[in-house]
């Protein structure tokens, strides 16, 4: 029980003015809220992209937004904030995954949840899928090597080629390896 | 992809030229070359062609699932703000920039003879003290929560919006099942309590958007301090009042319940003590 609030006299006993400095937001606060902004939409949709569930996919967001927060409040590196996000999301995102693995192992849940993905049934939010060069490119997409959709999914969200590989932890040439393949195999698929 | 010809430019650098990924010398040999070449312009196009059905499959598939990011921020800020509470109060951080500036054999030595005393001190303690005490005080401590311990109970919110929290017809709490009570009592460490000892309470009521989770629920008291249950019961209409009749927007009710209900009762009812009918 330790960190509880103290007893409820004490707490009437806090300042007025303490209050007010609870609700002001600190300069670092303010930074983090902006960061988030900006990035929030582009982050959420690559660890989507995880095959994780849209409530698990927020907390890897908010989680990545509390260490982001920690890391400037310790006074570290500005520099290369958007790639450092993105690598704290895709890390969590993948531990997050490995645990829902090795927890659903058993009963298969997650089989059925990326079979759900991969062959998504009719809804309103995938029913506007109907070209077939569409369809054709998202079965390409599937069928991919994992490297090679984050890869594609990073230089989507806007991500330069040297935040790719810090991200992913893999050379330059690679990422550029990486981006040609699967784009001449979704220029193939959308040529059928 | 194979290069058509040698004398052509590879895939490769045609898709780093179009990414801006160049050197500038790199980056006018290959425009030199687009201008001269048919080829490779056509290679160039059919390569930013499949970007485009790549990014369009690609928002298609997932903008209609992100929800408005007004929720998700309101909840940053209030775990930020109770992150930096709780950090503030904690002497950890001070204590550990002390050991940083002595040499690090000294704060071994330190450390070694804090544990020594420590553990004589629990010897001694175990040995002379009578347990029954001991577990007074320790119920004592419990009992005594007024507001949740906030790397326990940050609080959650379901994503619903102002017009979805007025409308809903019953503004009660729901009941929370015994399983998620026993759990939350595990969490806090009360291992035995009277059944009218504690209101397991949800500290963004679902009233106000607040989520049926483990992270929005702690054991309130119900024992007669001066901030109970009854307390907050009435500041969650108040703001859901003040809510609904536009007076106050969802996520600063949500935020403002989620980082100190009592300082939050303070500031909307004008008063450093609860109104006295709950006293």
């Amino acid at each position: 029980m330790t960190g509880l609030p103290a007893e409820s006299n004490t707490l009437v006993a806090v300042p007025a003015t303490h209050a007010d400095q609870a609700h002001r937001l600190s300069a670092v606060e303010q930074e983090v809220v902006e960061l988030f902004d900006q990035l929030r939409d582009r982050l959420l949709r690559y660890v989507l992209g995880f095959s994780l569930a849209l409530p698990d996919s927020e907390d890897i967001i908010q989680e990545t937004f509390l260490a982001l927060f920690q890391h400037l409040r310790r006074g570290k590196s500005r520099q290369h904030l958007r790639g450092w996000l993105f690598r704290v999301a895709h890390n969590l995102a993948l531990k997050h995954r490995r645990n829902q693995r090795s927890t659903n192992h058993v009963h298969g849940a997650i089989m059925a949840a990326e079979h759900l993905i991969a062959c998504p049934a009719p809804n309103p939010e995938d029913q506007f899928v109907t070209s077939q060069t569409q369809q054709r490119v998202m079965a390409v997409m599937q069928a991919l090597p994992e490297q090679n959709r984050w890869c594609l999914y990073l230089r989507a969200e806007g991500l330069r080629y040297r935040e790719i590989a810090e991200i992913l932890d893999m050379s330059l040439g690679s990422v550029s390896v990486c981006l040609e393949r699967s784009l001449a195999q979704i220029a193939r698929a959308a040529e059928r | 992809m194979m290069r058509p010809q040698e004398s052509h430019l590879s895939d490769r650098d045609l898709l780093l030229a179009a990414d801006g990924e160049l050197s500038a010398p790199e980056c006018e040999r290959v425009e030199s070359h687009l201008a001269a070449c048919w080829t490779c312009r056509t290679r160039k196009h059919e390569i930013e062609a499949a970007i485009g059905d790549f990014v369009r499959m690609d928002r298609h598939k997932l903008d209609g699932q992100i929800p408005p990011p007004e929720g998700p921020r309101a909840l940053l800020k209030a775990r930020m703000a109770q992150l930096a509470e709780t950090q503030a109060a904690s002497l950890y951080s001070r204590g550990l920039d002390w050991f940083r500036t002595i040499s690090w054999r000294l704060s071994l030595a330190m450390l070694g003879t804090v544990c020594v005393l420590a553990a004589l001190a629990y010897f001694i303690s175990q040995a002379y003290f009578i347990p029954h005490i001991r577990d007074e005080r320790q119920a004592e401590r419990i009992v005594a929560v007024s507001t949740p311990d906030p790397s326990l109970t940050p609080g959650a919110i379901v994503l619903v919006s102002r017009g979805e929290v007025c409308s809903a017809s019953v503004a009660n709490n729901k009941t929370v099942s015994v399983a998620l009570q026993r759990k939350v009592f595990g969490e806090y460490g009360i291992k035995s309590a009277a059944p009218s000892a504690y209101e397991v309470d949800y500290l963004i009521t679902p009233a106000l958007g607040g989520a049926d989770d483990i992270r929005n629920l702690w054991p309130q008291s119900n024992r007669a301090t001066v901030w109970n249950a009854q307390v907050k019961d009435v500041l969650e209409e108040r703001l859901r009042d003040l809510v609904c009749d536009g007076k106050l927007d969802l996520a600063t009710a949500q935020r403002d319940m989620a980082t100190n209900w009592i300082q939050a009762y303070k500031k909307y009812f004008h008063t450093n003590r609860p109104l006295s009918t709950f006293r």
